[in-house]
Protein backbone atom coordinates (compact mmCIF):
# COMPACT_ATOMS: atom_id res chain seq x y z
CA UNK A 1 0.00 0.00 0.00
CA UNK A 2 1.37 3.34 -0.89
CA UNK A 3 0.15 6.85 -1.07
CA UNK A 4 1.12 9.50 -3.50
CA UNK A 5 2.14 12.88 -2.22
CA UNK A 6 2.07 16.18 -4.06
CA UNK A 7 5.30 15.57 -6.01
CA UNK A 8 4.36 12.12 -7.10
CA UNK A 9 7.02 10.32 -4.98
CA UNK A 10 5.97 7.35 -2.88
CA UNK A 11 6.00 7.82 0.88
CA UNK A 12 7.08 4.82 2.88
CA UNK A 13 4.66 3.71 5.55
CA UNK A 14 7.21 1.52 7.31
CA UNK A 15 8.78 4.20 9.47
CA UNK A 16 11.81 3.95 11.75
CA UNK A 17 11.72 5.14 15.31
CA UNK A 18 14.67 7.15 16.60
CA UNK A 19 15.57 5.13 19.65
CA UNK A 20 18.58 7.16 20.80
CA UNK A 21 16.52 9.85 22.55
CA UNK A 22 14.20 7.21 24.05
CA UNK A 23 17.13 5.25 25.49
CA UNK A 24 18.69 8.50 26.76
CA UNK A 25 15.49 9.39 28.54
CA UNK A 26 15.08 5.93 30.05
CA UNK A 27 18.69 5.80 31.24
CA UNK A 28 18.44 9.25 32.84
CA UNK A 29 15.18 8.23 34.51
CA UNK A 30 16.72 4.97 35.76
CA UNK A 31 19.82 6.72 37.12
CA UNK A 32 17.75 9.35 38.94
CA UNK A 33 15.39 6.79 40.44
CA UNK A 34 18.23 4.47 41.47
CA UNK A 35 20.04 7.31 43.23
CA UNK A 36 16.93 8.60 44.98
CA UNK A 37 15.55 5.14 45.84
CA UNK A 38 14.84 4.41 49.51
CA UNK A 39 15.88 0.86 50.29
CA UNK A 40 15.04 0.84 54.00
CA UNK A 41 11.49 1.97 54.65
CA UNK A 42 11.57 3.81 57.98
CA UNK A 43 8.26 4.52 59.68
CA UNK A 44 7.27 5.84 63.09
CA UNK A 45 5.14 4.78 66.03
CA UNK A 46 3.80 7.91 67.66
CA UNK A 47 3.84 8.27 71.40
CA UNK A 48 1.88 11.02 73.09
CA UNK A 49 3.07 11.57 76.60
CA UNK A 50 -0.49 12.15 77.72
CA UNK A 51 -0.04 13.98 81.01
CA UNK A 52 -0.97 17.59 80.46
CA UNK A 53 -1.87 17.17 76.80
CA UNK A 54 -5.18 17.07 74.97
CA UNK A 55 -5.10 13.29 74.84
CA UNK A 56 -6.02 12.86 78.48
CA UNK A 57 -8.67 15.54 78.46
CA UNK A 58 -10.33 14.30 75.28
CA UNK A 59 -12.99 11.98 76.64
CA UNK A 60 -13.81 11.47 80.30
CA UNK A 61 -16.50 8.86 79.62
CA UNK A 62 -14.16 6.48 77.90
CA UNK A 63 -11.80 4.01 79.52
CA UNK A 64 -8.08 4.10 80.15
CA UNK A 65 -5.82 1.09 79.88
CA UNK A 66 -2.64 0.48 81.86
CA UNK A 67 -0.14 -2.13 80.71
CA UNK A 68 2.49 -3.07 83.28
CA UNK A 69 5.40 -5.29 82.26
CA UNK A 70 6.42 -7.88 84.87
CA UNK A 71 8.79 -9.54 82.43
CA UNK A 72 9.17 -9.81 78.66
CA UNK A 73 6.52 -12.54 78.54
CA UNK A 74 4.33 -11.43 81.44
CA UNK A 75 2.07 -8.40 81.26
CA UNK A 76 -0.68 -7.09 83.49
CA UNK A 77 -3.56 -5.16 81.94
CA UNK A 78 -5.67 -2.82 84.05
CA UNK A 79 -8.79 -1.28 82.61
CA UNK A 80 -9.80 1.96 84.35
CA UNK A 81 -12.70 4.35 84.25
CA UNK A 82 -12.30 7.78 85.87
CA UNK A 83 -9.12 6.51 87.48
CA UNK A 84 -10.87 3.58 89.17
CA UNK A 85 -9.92 -0.01 88.24
CA UNK A 86 -12.67 -1.86 86.37
CA UNK A 87 -11.00 -5.02 85.20
CA UNK A 88 -7.57 -6.63 85.53
CA UNK A 89 -6.17 -9.23 83.14
CA UNK A 90 -2.87 -11.12 83.34
CA UNK A 91 -1.33 -12.02 80.01
CA UNK A 92 1.40 -14.59 80.40
CA UNK A 93 3.15 -16.95 77.98
CA UNK A 94 6.43 -18.79 77.52
CA UNK A 95 7.84 -16.41 74.95
CA UNK A 96 7.38 -12.77 74.09
CA UNK A 97 5.87 -13.66 70.68
CA UNK A 98 3.27 -15.93 72.27
CA UNK A 99 2.50 -13.24 74.84
CA UNK A 100 1.87 -10.70 72.06
CA UNK A 101 -0.63 -13.06 70.40
CA UNK A 102 -2.41 -13.53 73.74
CA UNK A 103 -2.35 -9.78 74.34
CA UNK A 104 -3.97 -9.15 70.98
CA UNK A 105 -6.73 -11.64 71.80
CA UNK A 106 -7.20 -10.21 75.31
CA UNK A 107 -7.55 -6.65 74.02
CA UNK A 108 -9.88 -7.63 71.18
CA UNK A 109 -12.12 -10.06 73.13
CA UNK A 110 -11.94 -9.16 76.81
CA UNK A 111 -11.46 -5.40 76.68
CA UNK A 112 -12.82 -3.85 73.47
CA UNK A 113 -15.79 -6.26 73.37
CA UNK A 114 -16.13 -6.44 77.16
CA UNK A 115 -19.93 -6.20 77.32
CA UNK A 116 -20.55 -8.11 74.05
CA UNK A 117 -22.28 -5.05 72.64
CA UNK A 118 -22.29 -4.27 68.98
CA UNK A 119 -20.49 -1.01 69.68
CA UNK A 120 -16.84 -1.38 70.52
CA UNK A 121 -15.44 0.25 73.62
CA UNK A 122 -13.04 3.16 73.07
CA UNK A 123 -9.83 3.47 74.98
CA UNK A 124 -8.87 7.11 75.49
CA UNK A 125 -5.32 6.58 76.69
CA UNK A 126 -3.14 3.51 77.06
CA UNK A 127 -0.15 3.80 79.38
CA UNK A 128 2.70 1.32 79.19
CA UNK A 129 5.05 0.82 82.14
CA UNK A 130 8.33 -0.68 80.94
CA UNK A 131 10.78 -2.85 82.88
CA UNK A 132 14.55 -3.20 82.61
CA UNK A 133 14.28 -6.86 81.58
CA UNK A 134 12.17 -5.87 78.59
CA UNK A 135 14.08 -4.56 75.62
CA UNK A 136 13.01 -1.72 73.37
CA UNK A 137 12.11 -4.04 70.47
CA UNK A 138 9.66 -5.93 72.70
CA UNK A 139 8.19 -2.63 73.93
CA UNK A 140 7.59 -1.45 70.36
CA UNK A 141 5.97 -4.82 69.50
CA UNK A 142 3.55 -4.28 72.41
CA UNK A 143 2.76 -0.76 71.19
CA UNK A 144 2.18 -2.29 67.77
CA UNK A 145 -0.50 -4.61 69.20
CA UNK A 146 -2.25 -1.60 70.77
CA UNK A 147 -2.15 0.34 67.51
CA UNK A 148 -3.48 -2.68 65.64
CA UNK A 149 -6.52 -2.53 67.95
CA UNK A 150 -7.14 1.15 67.15
CA UNK A 151 -5.63 2.39 70.42
CA UNK A 152 -3.55 5.32 69.21
CA UNK A 153 -3.17 7.57 72.24
CA UNK A 154 -0.30 5.73 73.85
CA UNK A 155 1.97 7.00 76.58
CA UNK A 156 5.04 5.39 78.11
CA UNK A 157 5.50 5.82 81.84
CA UNK A 158 8.97 7.03 82.71
CA UNK A 159 10.98 5.95 85.75
CA UNK A 160 9.92 9.00 87.71
CA UNK A 161 6.29 8.22 87.00
CA UNK A 162 5.81 11.13 84.59
CA UNK B 1 8.23 0.00 12.75
CA UNK B 2 11.47 -2.01 12.84
CA UNK B 3 13.02 -2.09 16.27
CA UNK B 4 14.86 -5.36 16.24
CA UNK B 5 16.70 -4.66 13.04
CA UNK B 6 18.14 -1.38 14.25
CA UNK B 7 21.88 -1.21 13.91
CA UNK B 8 24.20 0.86 16.05
CA UNK B 9 25.90 2.37 13.00
CA UNK B 10 23.75 5.33 12.12
CA UNK B 11 25.00 5.93 8.62
CA UNK B 12 22.72 4.30 5.96
CA UNK B 13 25.73 3.44 3.85
CA UNK B 14 27.36 1.60 6.74
CA UNK B 15 24.07 -0.21 7.32
CA UNK B 16 24.07 -1.27 3.71
CA UNK B 17 27.65 -2.57 3.99
CA UNK B 18 26.83 -4.53 7.13
CA UNK B 19 23.75 -6.07 5.54
CA UNK B 20 25.74 -7.02 2.45
CA UNK B 21 28.45 -8.61 4.56
CA UNK B 22 25.80 -10.50 6.49
CA UNK B 23 24.27 -11.88 3.31
CA UNK B 24 27.63 -12.86 1.86
CA UNK B 25 29.34 -14.63 4.68
CA UNK B 26 26.82 -16.76 6.51
CA UNK B 27 28.44 -18.24 9.58
CA UNK B 28 31.29 -15.79 9.53
CA UNK B 29 31.51 -13.57 12.56
CA UNK B 30 31.05 -9.92 11.75
CA UNK B 31 33.39 -7.41 13.40
CA UNK B 32 30.38 -5.07 13.78
CA UNK B 33 27.92 -6.05 16.46
CA UNK B 34 24.21 -5.46 16.64
CA UNK B 35 22.39 -4.52 19.78
CA UNK B 36 19.03 -6.13 20.61
CA UNK B 37 17.27 -2.88 21.30
CA UNK B 38 13.81 -4.34 21.95
CA UNK B 39 14.95 -6.30 24.99
CA UNK B 40 17.06 -3.39 26.19
CA UNK B 41 14.15 -0.94 25.96
CA UNK B 42 11.92 -3.54 27.65
CA UNK B 43 14.39 -3.94 30.50
CA UNK B 44 14.76 -0.16 30.90
CA UNK B 45 11.01 0.37 30.93
CA UNK B 46 10.46 -2.36 33.52
CA UNK B 47 13.23 -0.94 35.70
CA UNK B 48 11.76 2.56 35.47
CA UNK B 49 8.26 1.30 36.32
CA UNK B 50 9.58 -0.67 39.32
CA UNK B 51 11.61 2.26 40.61
CA UNK B 52 8.70 4.67 40.12
CA UNK B 53 6.45 2.35 42.14
CA UNK B 54 8.93 2.13 45.00
CA UNK B 55 9.67 5.86 44.88
CA UNK B 56 8.98 7.54 48.19
CA UNK B 57 8.89 11.25 48.93
CA UNK B 58 9.05 10.94 52.72
CA UNK B 59 11.67 13.12 54.38
CA UNK B 60 15.12 11.65 54.70
CA UNK B 61 16.01 10.64 58.24
CA UNK B 62 19.64 10.01 59.08
CA UNK B 63 20.39 6.81 60.96
CA UNK B 64 23.34 5.87 63.14
CA UNK B 65 25.71 3.26 61.75
CA UNK B 66 25.03 -0.21 63.12
CA UNK B 67 21.68 0.78 64.62
CA UNK B 68 19.04 -1.96 64.42
CA UNK B 69 15.60 -0.44 64.63
CA UNK B 70 12.63 -2.54 65.82
CA UNK B 71 10.08 -3.80 63.31
CA UNK B 72 6.50 -2.60 63.25
CA UNK B 73 3.35 -3.74 61.48
CA UNK B 74 1.62 -0.37 61.86
CA UNK B 75 4.14 2.32 60.97
CA UNK B 76 3.13 5.90 60.21
CA UNK B 77 4.89 8.26 57.83
CA UNK B 78 8.07 9.91 59.12
CA UNK B 79 7.74 13.64 59.75
CA UNK B 80 10.64 16.03 59.72
CA UNK B 81 11.84 16.70 63.26
CA UNK B 82 15.07 16.62 65.29
CA UNK B 83 16.51 13.13 65.70
CA UNK B 84 17.57 11.78 69.09
CA UNK B 85 19.30 8.41 68.87
CA UNK B 86 20.28 5.86 71.50
CA UNK B 87 22.90 3.43 70.25
CA UNK B 88 23.40 -0.15 71.44
CA UNK B 89 26.47 0.89 73.45
CA UNK B 90 24.37 3.40 75.41
CA UNK B 91 25.52 6.62 73.75
CA UNK B 92 23.03 9.38 73.11
CA UNK B 93 23.17 11.43 69.92
CA UNK B 94 21.20 14.53 69.03
CA UNK B 95 21.13 15.12 65.26
CA UNK B 96 24.15 12.80 64.84
CA UNK B 97 26.18 14.69 67.47
CA UNK B 98 27.22 12.87 70.62
CA UNK B 99 25.62 14.20 73.79
CA UNK B 100 27.00 11.60 76.20
CA UNK B 101 26.21 8.28 77.84
CA UNK B 102 22.48 7.75 78.41
CA UNK B 103 23.06 6.81 82.05
CA UNK B 104 24.95 10.08 82.66
CA UNK B 105 22.46 12.19 80.71
CA UNK B 106 19.48 10.76 82.61
CA UNK B 107 21.19 11.67 85.93
CA UNK B 108 22.32 15.11 84.73
CA UNK B 109 20.21 16.14 81.75
CA UNK B 110 21.22 19.83 81.71
CA UNK B 111 23.30 19.60 78.53
CA UNK B 112 20.58 17.76 76.63
CA UNK B 113 17.91 20.13 77.96
CA UNK B 114 19.97 23.13 76.78
CA UNK B 115 20.38 21.64 73.31
CA UNK B 116 16.68 20.82 73.12
CA UNK B 117 15.83 24.37 74.22
CA UNK B 118 18.01 25.77 71.42
CA UNK B 119 16.15 23.57 68.91
CA UNK B 120 12.83 24.67 70.39
CA UNK B 121 13.73 28.37 70.21
CA UNK B 122 14.89 27.92 66.62
CA UNK B 123 11.59 26.23 65.76
CA UNK B 124 9.52 28.94 67.42
CA UNK B 125 11.43 31.74 65.65
CA UNK B 126 10.98 30.12 62.23
CA UNK B 127 7.31 29.16 62.62
CA UNK B 128 4.21 31.23 63.27
CA UNK B 129 2.17 28.36 64.72
CA UNK B 130 2.44 26.95 68.24
CA UNK B 131 5.26 24.55 69.10
CA UNK B 132 4.22 21.00 68.19
CA UNK B 133 6.85 19.25 70.31
CA UNK B 134 7.65 16.64 67.68
CA UNK B 135 10.86 14.66 67.90
CA UNK B 136 12.12 11.47 66.26
CA UNK B 137 13.52 8.97 68.72
CA UNK B 138 15.69 6.19 67.35
CA UNK B 139 16.88 3.41 69.62
CA UNK B 140 18.46 0.05 69.01
CA UNK B 141 16.03 -2.83 69.54
CA UNK B 142 18.34 -4.39 72.18
CA UNK B 143 18.41 -1.29 74.39
CA UNK B 144 16.56 -1.61 77.72
CA UNK B 145 13.06 -0.18 77.54
CA UNK B 146 13.60 1.68 80.82
CA UNK B 147 16.56 3.52 79.27
CA UNK B 148 14.31 4.69 76.45
CA UNK B 149 11.61 5.71 78.91
CA UNK B 150 14.16 7.74 80.91
CA UNK B 151 15.09 9.65 77.76
CA UNK B 152 11.39 10.12 77.03
CA UNK B 153 11.07 11.66 80.49
CA UNK B 154 13.76 14.21 79.64
CA UNK B 155 12.02 14.97 76.33
CA UNK B 156 8.65 15.43 78.03
CA UNK B 157 10.25 17.79 80.55
CA UNK B 158 11.54 19.82 77.62
CA UNK B 159 8.04 20.00 76.07
CA UNK B 160 8.82 17.49 73.31
CA UNK B 161 5.66 15.50 73.96
CA UNK B 162 4.94 14.08 70.54
CA UNK B 163 7.64 11.44 70.31
CA UNK B 164 7.93 9.47 67.10
CA UNK B 165 9.66 6.16 67.65
CA UNK B 166 11.57 5.19 64.53
CA UNK B 167 10.75 1.69 63.30
CA UNK B 168 11.28 -0.41 60.21
CA UNK B 169 8.03 -1.00 58.38
CA UNK B 170 7.37 -4.64 57.44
Amino acid sequence: MSRRNGHGAKKELDFELNLTSLIDLLSTCTCFLLISAVWIQIGTVEIKQSHGTEAAAAAKDSFDLDLVFKSASDLHLQLKKDGKPVKGIDVKADTNEAMLIKLNEAIANQILNKDNKSKKMTIAVATVTPKSTVNYGQLVSTLDVLRKNQIVNIGVLTAKGQ
Amino acid sequence: MRLNQSIVAANPFEKHLINRRRKKGKGMRSPQFTLMLTSMVDMFSMLVIFLLQTFSNTPEVSMLKGMQLPNSMTPSIVREAPVLAISRDGNLYLDQKLVGKTSDVSKKPDELLNKLNIIKKGWVSSHTSAFTGEINLQADREVESTTVSLVMGVLTASQFQSIQLAVIGK
